[in-house]
């Protein structure tokens, strides 16, 4: 018994390198296809072990030599293990290229929800929509509801930016009769996400003086920044392209 | 060759099914990215944006002494039935332009898609653009336009195929001359914008 494996074994370690391990052989090209260059050296312990594979002294560990008979298994743990080393590596840059890949960090079109969250969109749409409507809108017997609407709407900088845009309206509205009305057109969102978003919107006023009868009309583009906020979209920047 | 005897062993075996899983999940998660249709389609919608803020520059951008160059440039923006148009119009629009000796350049404020079809390549878009007309003689006058347009998707990218004015709904014809207090009349009115720190306003 334990002759017959002994005498495999020298046959095999005397055999010619090239015949010594075809499946080794096979695995590494396998490998090389799937591998990048980099990775390419994490296949070099398989290779110089087969190279080697001629001389018993330099086996690869588990010191076969010195156990005698036992010599068999060792040595071929010691291929596989190199080789689980091998691929272990190989699957370990693959893990690692992918995770990158999949994660997209690069690619800012992705990160802006805009038309792609169908949802979200609409969601903003309607409430900065409304929230542009609220703000714009002024009556000469409610100054309060603008008031109001200001503090519901408006968050940081827009607050001062609104107040400076209506001082005027808000000033004549009692001796004029003002009424001013806001009514969104269309809007469209350029950028969108859980708590941020930015929309242009097109709106109409019509400015009414009640003690003159005399009413102008007033085509309106502004691109609103808005955060959402207690469930509630509220407009932080107001963009007239002034 | 037991995996007693070999601790080796072990703790490649180990590390190679550690490394298969995390291959796996990694793999999973790539290839999902990779054919993820939301990123397919936010890309599709810069794309189509990115053209039709170009395109609506161009066609609001024309210089009498290069009105040949100009005129190919607003063919080159255009298909379907804008770029009918355009060509119909073209002579007529020549000599307009030619008499009148005008440049008019164009900047695009702020633009967004309302709508984008992807797999049939149509997307409506609302854009905002400050149009500055230079007549000889006369000081450079700035106006504001809110534009709807639609731009298709053709075998040599996104092309406008419709751009018009938005409809001013309450004002049935009337205009916005008369600010009431906000919005696009002031910058308008007030002549060279008021913003010096915009670029591109070279207002000849």
């Amino acid at each position: 018994m334990s002759t017959t494996r002994h005498l495999i074994n020298r046959r095999r370690r005397t055999a010619p390198p090239a015949g010594e391990s075809p499946a080794a052989a096979r695995r590494q090209s396998a490998s090389a296809v799937r591998a990048r260059p980099r990775t390419r050296p994490a296949a070099r312990p398989a290779e110089s072990a087969a190279k080697q594979g001629p001389v018993p002294a330099r086996r690869p560990r588990g010191g076969g030599g010195d156990r005698g008979a036992g010599s068999a298994a060792p040595a071929r743990g010691g291929r596989l293990t190199a080789a689980l080393g091998a691929a272990a590596v190989l699957l370990g840059c693959f893990a690692a290229f992918a995770a990158v890949q999949a994660s997209g960090g690069d690619d800012p079109a992705a990160e802006n929800a805009a038309l792609v969250d169908a949802p979200l969109t609409s969601e903003v749409k309607g409430g900065v929509g409304e929230a542009v409507e609220a703000v714009f809108s002024v009556d000469y017997t409610d100054l309060d509801e603008n008031r109001q609407a200001a503090r519901t709407y408006l968050t940081g900088k827009a607050v001062g930016q609104h107040r400076q845009m209506l001082a005027d309206v808000r000033e004549q509205a009692p001796s004029q009769k003002l009424v001013l009305t806001t009514t969104v057109t269309d809007s469209a969102v350029e950028l969108a996400d859980d708590g941020a978003a930015r929309v242009l919107v097109f709106a109409d006023q019509r400015n009414t003086r009640t003690d003159t009868d005399e009413t102008s009309y007033g085509a309106a583009m502004v691109a609103v920044d808005a955060v959402k906020d207690d469930g509630r979209w509220r407009i932080s920047n107001i963009d007239t392209f002034g | 060759m037991s995996l007693r005897k070999n601790p080796l062993l072990a703790l490649a075996l180990v590390a190679v099914a550690l490394a298969a899983v995390l291959a796996a999940w990694a793999g999973t998660s790539w290839y999902a990215a990779a054919d993820d249709d939301a990123a397919d389609f936010a890309a599709s919608r810069d794309d189509a944006l990115a053209a039709a803020r170009q395109a609506v520059t161009n066609l609001n951008t024309l210089d009498h002494r290069d009105l040949d160059e100009g005129l190919d440039r607003w063919e080159a923006s255009a298909t379907g039935e804008l770029l009918t148009q355009l060509r119909q119009g073209r002579d007529g629009f020549e000599k307009e332009v030619r008499k009148a000796e005008t440049v008019t350049t164009a900047e695009v404020l702020s633009a967004a898609l309302t709508e984008l079809d992807d797999r049939a390549g149509r997307a409506d878009v609302l854009v905002a653009v400050r149009i500055t007309v230079a007549a000889p003689g006369e000081k450079p006058q700035a106006k504001q336009s809110r534009m709807l347009g639609e731009v298709t998707r053709t075998g040599d990218g996104w092309k406008l195929s419709a751009l018009g004015q938005a409809p001013a709904g309450d004002s049935a014809g009337g205009n916005a001359s008369e600010g009431s207090g906000e919005g696009s009349g002031q910058g308008a009115d007030q002549g060279s914008g008021s913003d010096s720190g915009r670029a591109g306003e070279a207002g000849q």
